[in-house]
């Protein structure tokens, strides 16, 4: 029988994430291999891997989308096998794929995902506009979602995962396959939460934008092979960029 | 309640901002009925006909006018030989050979017993099933004349031959009567079923729904959120067939509109939650389109929309207990043509609810929010 660990202590509890042997097997393979570390509240944590490390599969499993094999999870406090939906309540997710409804427009898209999140009709409408304002989307709020650039959807999908203030929000590679401007522009956005006390779970191919986390994680083959802070990772591998800390890693 | 009336809000928006989507739920209906009643017909007209003629009386060549007088035939007259004609069957010029034996005319005033020979190319069963009838009609209306003008004793004989046919319910045969609601019920299933199955899909492919099921949605409000759009749809579309089914064809309904919607309704959420129930079993649109469309050929034949239901093997007729499109199509045919009443139809009512129950727990049960 499975208990929810250290449940009482979770709510005032340091920790926003913490996961214990988590582990996800498709058939014979061990997609996510008994990984364990904590996200402390208001950080930001980057997880880095190579492609195919097991870094989406992992997020899928704390946002409840997939059902893990084995382990255990505490996310924004509550259990992940007992408490799916308080969870979901209090978490933002942004997938790798940019998955916000096509021919809806701008505004129909966060009405739509502000209202299931049970946000008041007024009080989402002022949301809405206040997020658009600061994305600098305010006058394009009509416009169908298939008609923007890639930089403006994926600006406004973190806009929506944070639609309902979430305690945190994952995002599944936020930059992929954007222009460097963007990438600051969003990163800004990514401060800016932090700020507000959101902890951000990101996974990310740039080792710049590795160096802009609080800490940072590297998964190998399904495994959690560091975790620390990016000067800690540097100093202890004895090189001088995250980037050389990961292809030392993944090389070895 | 709010969350469903947003889920409905965003699903109606997707569907008219859909223009193909849109133009075939508007098209189809058309389509359908400006085609399909005038293809599917059974009436046979057009019977090519040609005679073997050994006798060459007057009564032969008063059967052969007669034949080229009727709207059904056309004659190609009198062949040399037996040979010739069936050579023209073989050919497929001809679907009849009617042949008249040495002294035909005077074995039938003479009352002695004799035959006509009627050869039929059955490739075509139906032809050859229904022109076969019509020969006989024209055969016993010649005798029916010739008897009345003679006043002789060969009347009671030959009024003896005559048969009548009526057809109740339908009373000219004319078979728009039986197509046309059977293309209501087709488009009414399409509706249900495959758009609704291709849809949820759909999102999957896209991962649209993944979004969706991040959140703390409930499933029941996932799934009327789905339900209620294409439910009205399903609804508006069968209203609109209704309309054409009267403008086009003359066919109003005999029994209650009200009961009719009543069935429809029952039937829609049949379909609904079958569609919904594929598509928690299908991993991408075609594979839930080959579901459907299996489950869809089956259902038709099946159904007795097209094909007479007391035609089928016994077997069959067991299968078409599973068969919801088979009890719509008894209570929607008996409601349009025949009137029926609440009472008449109370088993299609109850049959068609339980498995709406059934289908719509399975699926709700079978959806997934969470990849296992």
């Amino acid at each position: 029988m499975r208990l929810p660990f250290r449940q009482q202590e979770a709510k005032d509890s340091l920790y926003s994430i913490e996961v214990k042997g988590l582990t996800k097997c498709f058939g014979e393979f061990t997609a996510v291999d008994h990984i364990s570390f904590e996200v402390k509240k208001g950080e930001i944590f980057g997880f880095l891997g190579a492609n195919g490390a097991g870094k989406t599969t992992a997020i899928r499993m704390l946002c409840s989308l997939l059902q893990p094999t084995s382990g255990e999870a505490m996310v924004a406090g509550y259990d992940l096998a007992t408490q799916p939906k308080l969870i979901k309540r209090h978490i933002g997710y942004m997938s790798q794929k940019f998955s916000l409804y096509d021919d809806l427009t701008i505004f129909e898209n966060m009405q739509l995902f502000g209202t299931i999140y049970g946000i008041s009709r007024k009080e989402l409408k002022d949301r809405i506009f206040s997020s658009l304002e600061m994305l600098n989307l305010e006058d394009k709020s009509k416009t169908l979602v298939s008609s923007i650039p890639l930089g403006w959807k994926q600006k406004l999908s973190f806009a929506t995962a944070m639609l309902h203030r979430p305690d945190i929000v994952f995002l599944d590679e936020p930059t992929s396959g954007v222009d460097p401007i963007v990438r600051r522009e969003f990163w800004n956005l990514i401060y800016e939460a932090a700020s507000n006390g959101v902890t951000i779970f990101v996974t990310t191919h740039y080792m710049d934008e590795a160096e802009y986390c609080g800490r940072i994680s590297i998964m190998a083959n399904g495994q959690l092979k560091l975790i620390g802070t990016p000067t800690e990772l540097k100093e202890q591998m004895q090189v001088d960029s995250i980037e050389k800390v990961f292809v030392k890693y993944v090389v070895r | 309640m709010r969350v469903i009336l947003i889920l409905i809000k965003k699903e109606f928006l997707q569907v008219f901002r859909n223009s193909l989507l849109w133009k075939i739920l508007l098209l189809a209906p058309l389509a359908e009925f400006l085609l399909f009643p005038y293809t599917a017909d059974y009436e046979i007209k057009n019977v090519h006909i040609a005679f073997v003629d050994h006798d060459r009386s007057s009564m032969t060549s008063g059967i052969l006018s007669k034949f080229s007088a009727s709207q059904y035939f056309i004659n190609h007259g009198v062949v040399d030989s037996r040979k010739k004609a069936e050579a023209m069957m073989q050919a497929d010029e001809i679907d009849f050979i009617i042949e008249f034996p040495t002294n035909f005319e005077r074995s039938v005033v003479t009352m002695e017993p004799t035959k006509i020979g009627i050869t039929a190319n059955a490739i075509n069963t139906v032809k050859a099933g229904l022109g076969s009838e019509y020969v006989q009609r024209v055969l016993a209306d010649y005798l029916m004349d010739l008897s009345a003008a003679a006043e002789s004793p060969l009347q009671p004989k030959v009024a003896q031959l005559v048969t009548t046919n009526v057809y109740w319910f339908n009373e000219q045969m004319n078979y728009k009567n039986l197509i046309v609601p059977g293309l209501l019920i087709i488009l009414v299933t399409l509706i249900g079923a495959y758009v609704t199955a291709l849809n949820i899909v759909r999102e999957k492919e896209l991962g649209t729904i993944e979004q969706v099921n991040v959140t703390p949605i409930k499933k029941w409000q996932f799934l009327l959120g789905k339900m209620i759009p294409f439910w009205i749809l399903g609804m508006a579309e069968f209203c609109a067939g209704l309309v054409i089914m009267k403008l086009m064809f003359g066919i109003s309904i005999q029994g209650s509109l009200l009961l009719l919607l009543g069935i429809t309704a029952i039937y829609l959420l049949v379909m609904l939650g079958l569609g919904f129930f594929i598509s928690s079993m299908a991993g991408n649109q075609l594979q839930a389109m080959f579901i459907v469309f299996f489950l869809f050929i089956l259902f038709v034949m099946l159904s007795g929309v097209f094909t007479p239901i007391e035609g089928m093997p016994e077997w069959a007729k067991y299968i078409n207990y599973a068969n919801p499109m088979s009890f719509f199509m008894t209570a929607v045919k008996t409601v349009i043509l025949k009137g029926s009443t609440v009472e008449s139809i109370r088993t299609q009512f109850i049959v068609l609810s339980v498995m709406a129950v059934v289908l719509n727990t399975a699926a709700l049960l079978s959806y997934r929010d969470k990849v296992q």
